[in-house]
């Protein structure tokens, strides 16, 4: 197993006490790990913290084996992610917009329009390729982002609640351009509240509650939501005792 | 892989789409022609009340004149301009949420700002050419004939003025920067105009950068030249700023 991402012991606080705590977690090649929580569980933090939008207080993160405060460009041309908002500039037509994030990850010129006629077509996003993203529906500009993210084949994918707004054959698309990537060596992880979806497709399904590790679900479960929240009642139970 | 000239094609291609950045630079171009040529015309044409508004500089109602018009505009109306396109290039990543987009990426944070304040510096050379293009169209529109060697001279200073503007300008950059959005920006911008404005009217602290160019263009000598040599300080500290701010930010408010 190679290790795309591995957190060790990561915490980071918010002023007034939120984030994250002791949290250990890795993504391997060719698996789709899958964190699920409620809101304000924690996982938005730790994806800010994968991509260097937020620094541990404590703890290791290495992203492709280099620790994430040190990683350089050549590993950073290996990760695709999109956390919070999609990289959709709205005077830019679809097209452009992926041209210049493209020119962002470092891919050399030449490569450039035939990968983005790829992705394009990919994620059926053909007909938008004119269009301003300012004209987009929201689940098009997330498509678009997602296809920036996507676009250059990366080893490792951060993915915050992808499936927001997309419309569900957008869904359908993303969910195999996962597998493909995953298929083809990447590690990929994607947060979510959706479990039918992510069981779906996750190889692993973490679960996070009050900012912290607390179990892990089997993908293959029968009854995937009850397990969930027998996990975060117990995790949230005990932590009130203590 | 050349990480700046990446980062720069990027902006510069997202600054060639930008409506701001067109109208902003149509706007000042437009507005100090128009102003200064009316101005002069309405000197020209007997109009005493203009002409004593428009002091002993402008009450020839020739190319000088319309250069010291066109100066007091674009020293207080560049400032403002100029700051504005700045507070977009950078403040515009907040405004629009992209900036989460510009994390873990192999161009990092530091050189994408170094980029934009790149495409700023471009941008503002080419408003400030386009006043020096369009100004002599206006001066033979409004009669003046054709301008000699000291009116040449003249037209240069108008262009160095608006590029030390521009450069005075750069503070709301960084304010744009550190308030993660335009308003801080564009605050900064009114703030520093209103500055410039006082200490012009108190006629003190020619040697300020924030008023220094207006100064020398209006009055070139060898004091208000010599006052300039403060003006590059502004860019240096705030573009270095600019870029620490970028280098350093978290998402954690």
């Amino acid at each position: 197993m190679t290790d795309r991402l591995r957190l060790t012991g990561v915490t980071r606080a918010y002023r007034g006490g939120a984030g994250v705590r002791g949290v250990d977690l890795d993504v391997q090649a060719g698996e789709v790990h899958a964190l699920v929580g409620l809101n304000g569980a924690g996982k938005s933090t730790l994806m800010k913290l994968m991509v260097g939008m937020l620094r541990p207080d404590a703890g290791e993160l290495a992203v492709l084996g280099a620790d994430v405060r040190v990683a350089g460009p050549d590993r950073w041309a290996r990760v695709g992610a999109v956390i919070e908002y999609p990289l959709a500039y709205g005077e830019l037509d679809g097209r452009t917009n992926l041209e210049l994030a493209a020119r962002l990850r470092g891919v050399p010129a030449r490569r450039i329009r035939p990968m983005v006629d790829d992705v394009l077509a990919e994620l059926d996003l053909h007909r938008y390729a004119g269009v301003p993203a300012r004209r987009m529906s929201l689940g098009n500009k997330q498509r678009l982002g997602l296809a920036a993210a996507l676009q250059h084949r990366p080893d490792l994918i951060v993915l915050d609640e992808p499936t927001n707004a997309l419309d569900p054959a957008g869904i359908i698309l993303l969910r195999e351009a996962l597998l493909r990537r995953a298929a083809d060596g990447a590690g990929v992880l994607v947060s979510s509240h959706h479990l039918d979806e992510v069981a779906r497709i996750a190889t692993r399904i973490t679960v996070i509650a009050d900012g912290r590790v607390v179990g892990r679900l089997d993908p293959d479960g029968v009854d995937i939501e009850r397990s969930f929240f027998a996990l975060v009642h117990a995790a949230t139970t005990s932590r009130a005792r203590s | 892989m050349n990480l700046f000239r990446a980062a720069l094609a990027v902006e510069a291609g997202k600054a060639r789409a930008a409506r701001v950045l067109w109208a902003t630079g149509i706007l000042l171009t437009m507005g100090v022609a128009a102003l200064a040529g009316g101005m002069v015309a309405a000197v020209r044409s007997g109009n005493a009340e203009v002409a004593a508004k428009m002091g002993p500089a402008a009450a020839t109602g020739d190319w000088s004149a319309l250069l010291a018009v066109a100066a007091q505009i674009t020293a207080a109306g560049g400032l403002l301009a100029f700051g504005v396109g700045v507070s977009w290039l950078t403040g515009r990543e907040f405004a629009d949420r992209t900036i989460s987009a510009l994390f873990g990426l192999p161009v990092g944070r530091g050189t994408i700002a170094t980029a934009k304040l790149a495409v700023y510096a471009g941008w503002a050379l080419a408003v400030s050419a386009a006043v020096c293009l369009v100004l002599p169209v206006v001066g033979l529109l409004v009669g003046l004939g054709l301008p000699t060697a000291a009116d040449a001279a003249g037209l240069a200073r108008q262009f160095a003025l608006g590029v030390l503007t521009a450069l005075i300008a750069m503070p709301a950059g960084w304010a744009a920067s550190l308030g993660r959005g335009l308003l801080p920006g564009i605050a900064t911008a009114v703030g520093l105009l209103v500055v410039a404005q006082v200490v012009a009217i108190a006629d003190v602290g020619g040697w300020i950068p924030f008023v220094a160019p207006a100064f020398w263009a209006l009055a070139p000598s060898r004091a208000t030249a010599a006052a300039l040599v403060t003006v590059p300080l502004v860019p240096a500290a705030f573009g270095v700023a600019t870029v620490w701010v970028w280098r350093r930010l978290q998402m954690d408010r």
